[in-house]
Parts: structure tokens; C-alpha cells; sequence
């Protein structure tokens, strides 16, 4: 039974690796850009929704805002700082130089906004956790022996429909078509009419929407925020994708779950010091027996841009 | 004119890859393209298109000037451009390859339009869900052509749309521009194959390291010593 719970436990931190190694993936797979701002957005967007629930809005604009009010807004800030980085890195470079990928500025300036967004936190709210209170934190079902708290069914219902929508996006619509031949073939979408300038920042929306609903999932699961957040979560999630396969939604999703109970099942099995040796030996394992990732296919990120 | 292209200049840094051409499409003419291996001509195209920028001249198309238009609005004023070396989505099913054709469309009627594609060609109707990896280089340049003629072009720009192919494919994709043409199109046509180019072609403009040296009807250009010498003492 105790080992049910683990898993339980494991698949819920995978849900959230999962829905980082989402937006990871989708910018690697579409745009051949390593996004080091997902987690740090991943973290603002928590810290942003326990502020708003603490104290409000700045300047007494608002008043201290109910908790799901205030994740909803850490969901929206989250998403404009993803498009205030597309702004400010992808699109520049591109205007500037023609072609972002070929260099590493985009990268490195990515990198430069992770140290913006997190010293920003750190010297607003401190590197000690915060607590996030909902009503929800106590309620639990009863699964044949095994606790499932309230908010994990909610998560894990949140990140199945995140998915969801996901793959249906990308699968059956306009927009998501556009966004395919864009990752396979930038050039000759352009020639079928695609407006690729107008089409990237959607990438960066539903970057900021997944992250801020990763935010929401920790902040609402664990119930504490803390400026530190984003690294650990972001590692894993990288871990993730490759692990899956870079680009794939699918190798992301299975991916994040795995490294998820990987890493409950061996705190539970050896303890917690053997976490960091577990989850990255096996990733190394993995990649050497299968460099592509379990779902990967070679040739991600050749003649982007 | 349909087309009409201006002393058009395009440079890739310190190369004039295209010097000083005018060209020129008529409603429903096919025109060719001819030169040798580097002359320009998949230059020449691009930069109708709008992929690469002109750095002098103008382009006029249906009797608006789009010399600083950007792709999607020359698209869709029915101008395509089917690339050398196909470009079809290879990870995309074959039905999504045409969808994307139809990209810049918003109108009804697009479904009818497939189901004729299908009719004509019935090997991309069997294999319509599979990836279009599947195909077969002839099936794929029909498939290109396809996908162009989805987005309702006046004008269509192929560029060496016969390379690679078997010869019984060669002729196919000849007889389908013929068809097209007859049926209203307007063609603009890069090709190696001079002789089957300047057969199908009213007129054709011979490229000469990025300069127009000879243009005028097909005959008269098939005739002339001008174009056995581009080809063979080019560069
Ligand atoms: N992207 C580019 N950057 C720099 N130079 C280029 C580029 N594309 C083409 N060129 C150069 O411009 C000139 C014209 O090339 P272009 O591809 O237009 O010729 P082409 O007539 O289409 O040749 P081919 O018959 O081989 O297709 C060549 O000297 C080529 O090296
Ligand atoms: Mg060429």
C-alpha cells in the first residue's frame, strides 16, 4: 500500500514535470530554442499568485485576492512575461540578424532574464518558502488504503486536460498545422502564407499558460511558494523531454511522469540522498542506450530559421 | 501584364545574384525561365515571391505594386511559388499538406477541392492520412503542385518541378501544366529541360550569370546560339 502511495505521489510530481517539459519541448520542437525562462516564469508565476493572495496589488489598486483569483492572475502574469522574453530575445534577434537559432544570443539573453526574474523575486519576497493556503489543503479520498488529496485529483484532472487540449491543437487545427510545418520546415511555410513572425508568440503564450499552470499545481499541492522553486522543477523537466525525445508531446509526457516516480520511488527505496544520482544515472543510461529520447527521431533543430 | 517584374536587383551581401531583369507574365501565358546552374533563376523567383528582398526595381502582380509586400499578403493575391526541391511537409499527412495550401483561405468550397485533387490523383487520395514521407518523388511533386493550386493562384511559379523525376512522371507534370494553363492559370517556369520548357512555353527569358541575355518567343529563343553557349560555356 505504502508503495500505491508512492506512486500516487510520483505521478503527481510528474504531472507537473510533465506540464514544464511541455513548454520546453514545444519551444525546442517549433521554434529550436532553449527556453531558460520556463522556469523561472514557472516560479513568478507561484510567487505572483501567493503575493496577490497576501497582500493584493501594489499601490492598494487591489486588496489581498481570494486564492483562486489570485492563481488565475499568476496564469496571466505568467503569460506576458513569456511574451515580454519572445519581445525581447527571439523577435529582436530575429529582426536584427535574420536568423535567431543560428546563434547562441538567444540563449544566453534567455539565460540573462532567468537571473532578472529570479533576483527580481529574491529581493521582493526573500529566498525563504511562503505558505499558500486553500481551503482544499485537508481533503483527501480514500482509494482503497491510499490517501489521494483533493488538489492532487484536481492537478492531475488539470494537467490530463492540458494535454489534451495540447495535442488537440497541434492535431486538428489551423493554427496547430501552422505550427507543425513551421518545426518541420520554416521556409516553405512561409511560402504556403504563414505569417511565421505573428505565429511565434503563440508558442510563448501557451509556454506562460503552462508554466503558470505548473505554478498553480505547486503552489496549490504543496503549499508553499519560494523563489527557489523553478530550478529543481526545470532540471527535471529538461530531464524529462530528453529523456522522451526533444519535440515530442508524447516523450514529454511520459518522460515527466517517469522522472516523477523515479524520483518518489527511490526517496521512498534508499532515501534522500540518493535522489540526484538515481534520476540523472538512469537518464544518462537511457540516453546512451537510446540517444533520441524514447519517442525522439533525430533531425530536431537542424535548419530552423 | 499580370506579372511585371522591373530591372529587379537582388543581392546576397556582396553578390548580385540578379542584375537589372525585367520580366514579364501575361494572363494565362506560360512563360520559361532557362539558364545554367547558378545563373539566378531560383533567385529571380524567390525574390517575386517575396522571400528575399529586392535591392532595386519593382514587382507588379495583378496590377498592383508588391514590391515591399510580404509573402502571406502575395499569396494571398494569388501568387504561389511551388519551390525547387518540393518542400512538402514530410511529417505532415498528405491531407494536411494540402490543408496547409489552402492556408491563407478562409472560404467554403475547399473540401470540393480536395475531393477533386483525389479524383486526379488517386495515389494521393489512397495515402491522403499517411505522412507524405510515404510518397514517391513523382507522387510528391504532384503533391506540391496540389497544395500551390489550393491557395487559387492566378499565377504559379514552379521552380525545375521536372528534377528527379522518371521520365513518365517528366511527362505527367508537363501535361498537368498544359491542363492548368488551359483552364485559366498563369505559369512561370524554371527548368533545366530546356527542350520540353521552350516546347510548352510562349516565351522564355534566358538568365545569364544573374543578367537576362536573350528573351522572346519560345521559337526564336530555341533557335538561338545563345542558349547551347549559356549552357555550355557557363562561368
Ligand atoms: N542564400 C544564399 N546566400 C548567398 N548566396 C546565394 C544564396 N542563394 C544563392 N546564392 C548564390 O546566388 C547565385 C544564384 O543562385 P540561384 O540559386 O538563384 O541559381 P539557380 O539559377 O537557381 O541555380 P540552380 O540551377 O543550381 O538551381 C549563385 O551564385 C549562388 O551561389
Ligand atoms: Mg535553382
Amino acid at each position: 500500500m505504502l508503495i500505491l502511495q508512492q506512486v500516487a505521489n510520483g505521478v503527481l510530481l510528474g504531472a507537473i514535470y510533465v506540464t514544464i517539459a511541455l513548454a520546453f519541448t514545444l519551444t525546442i520542437g517549433i521554434l529550436n530554442f532553449l527556453n531558460f525562462t520556463i522556469p523561472p516564469i514557472f516560479m513568478l508565476s507561484a510567487m505572483t499568485a501567493w503575493a496577490a493572495a497576501q497582500f493584493g496589488l501594489p499601490f492598494g489598486i487591489f486588496g489581498p485576492m481570494p486564492w483562486t483569483v489570485a492563481l488565475a492572475f499568476g496564469i496571466v502574469v505568467a503569460i506576458l512575461a513569456s511574451l515580454l522574453v519572445e519581445r525581447l530575445t527571439f523577435r529582436y534577434l530575429k529582426v536584427r540578424y535574420g536568423d535567431a537559432t543560428e546563434h547562441a544570443i538567444p540563449l544566453v539573453s534567455s539565460l540573462g532574464f532567468l537571473l532578472v526574474f529570479q533576483n527580481g523575486i529574491r529581493m521582493a519576497y526573500g529566498t525563504e518558502p511562503h505558505r499558500f493556503i486553500t481551503p482544499l489543503g485537508d481533503m483527501s479520498l480514500h482509494l482503497g488504503g491510499i490517501f489521494i488529496s483533493l488538489p492532487q485529483v484536481l492537478s492531475l484532472a488539470l494537467a490530463l486536460i492540458i494535454v489534451f487540449s495540447l495535442s488537440y491543437l497541434l492535431k486538428r487545427t489551423r493554427t496547430g498545422r501552422a505550427l507543425r510545418s513551421i518545426a518541420e520546415n520554416p521556409d516553405a511555410a512561409l511560402l504556403m502564407g504563414v505569417d511565421v513572425a505573428r505565429i511565434v508568440p503563440v508558442i510563448f503564450i501557451l509556454t506562460g499558460l503552462l508554466c503558470g499552470i505548473a505554478g498553480s499545481i505547486f503552489a496549490v499541492n504543496y503549499g508553499q511558494v519560494y523563489s527557489g522553486m523553478g530550478d529543481e522543477v526545470g532540471n527535471k523537466a529538461i530531464a524529462g523531454m530528453v529523456l522522451g525525445g526533444m519535440g515530442s508531446i508524447w516523450g514529454a509526457i511520459v518522460g515527466g511522469l517517469l522522472i516523477g516516480l523515479v524520483e518518489t520511488m527511490s526517496i521512498y527505496l534508499f532515501g534522500g540522498d540518493t535522489v540526484q544520482s538515481v534520476v540523472w544515472g538512469l537518464l544518462l543510461v537511457a540516453l546512451v542506450l537510446r540517444p533520441e529520447g524514447l519517442f525522439g527521431h533525430h533531425g530536431i533543430g537542424k535548419g530552423k530559421f | 501584364m499580370l506579372l511585371e517584374v522591373k530591372d529587379l536587383d537582388v543581392r546576397y551581401d556582396r553578390l548580385r545574384a540578379v542584375k537589372g531583369v525585367d520580366i514579364s507574365v501575361g494572363e494565362q501565358e506560360i512563360v520559361t525561365v532557362l539558364g545554367a546552374n547558378g545563373a539566378g533563376k531560383t533567385t529571380l523567383l524567390r525574390a517575386i515571391q517575396g522571400v528575399v528582398r529586392a535591392a532595386r526595381g519593382s514587382v507588379r502582380f495583378a496590377g498592383e505594386d508588391v514590391t515591399t509586400a510580404d509573402v502571406p499578403s502575395r499569396v494571398r493575391k494569388g501568387l504561389v511559388l511551388v519551390p525547387e526541391g518540393r518542400q512538402i511537409f514530410v511529417s505532415l499527412t498528405v491531407h494536411d499538406n494540402l490543408l496547409m495550401g489552402a492556408y491563407t483561405r478562409r472560404d467554403a468550397g475547399l473540401a470540393a477541392e480536395i475531393d477533386a485533387i483525389y479524383d486526379r490523383f488517386p495515389n494521393l487520395g489512397q495515402r491522403r492520412d499517411m505522412p507524405a514521407s510515404v510518397l514517391s518523388g513523382g507522387e510528391q511533386q504532384m503533391l506540391a503542385i496540389s497544395r500551390a493550386l489550393l491557395s487559387k493562384p492566378k499565377l504559379m511559379m514552379l521552380d525545375e518541378p521536372s528534377l528527379g523525376l522518371s521520365p513518365l512522371y517528366v511527362q505527367r507534370m508537363f501535361d498537368l501544366i498544359g491542363a492548368l494553363n488551359r483552364d485559366g492559370l498563369s505559369i512561370l517556369l524554371v527548368e533545366q529541360n530546356t527542350s520540353m520548357a521552350l516546347a510548352t512555353a510562349a516565351r522564355a527569358t534566358l538568365l545569364e550569370l544573374g543578367t537576362a541575355v536573350l528573351a522572346g518567343p519560345s521559337g526564336e529563343v530555341a533557335a538561338s546560339e545563345r542558349l547551347t553557349s549559356a549552357y555550355l560555356g557557363a562561368r
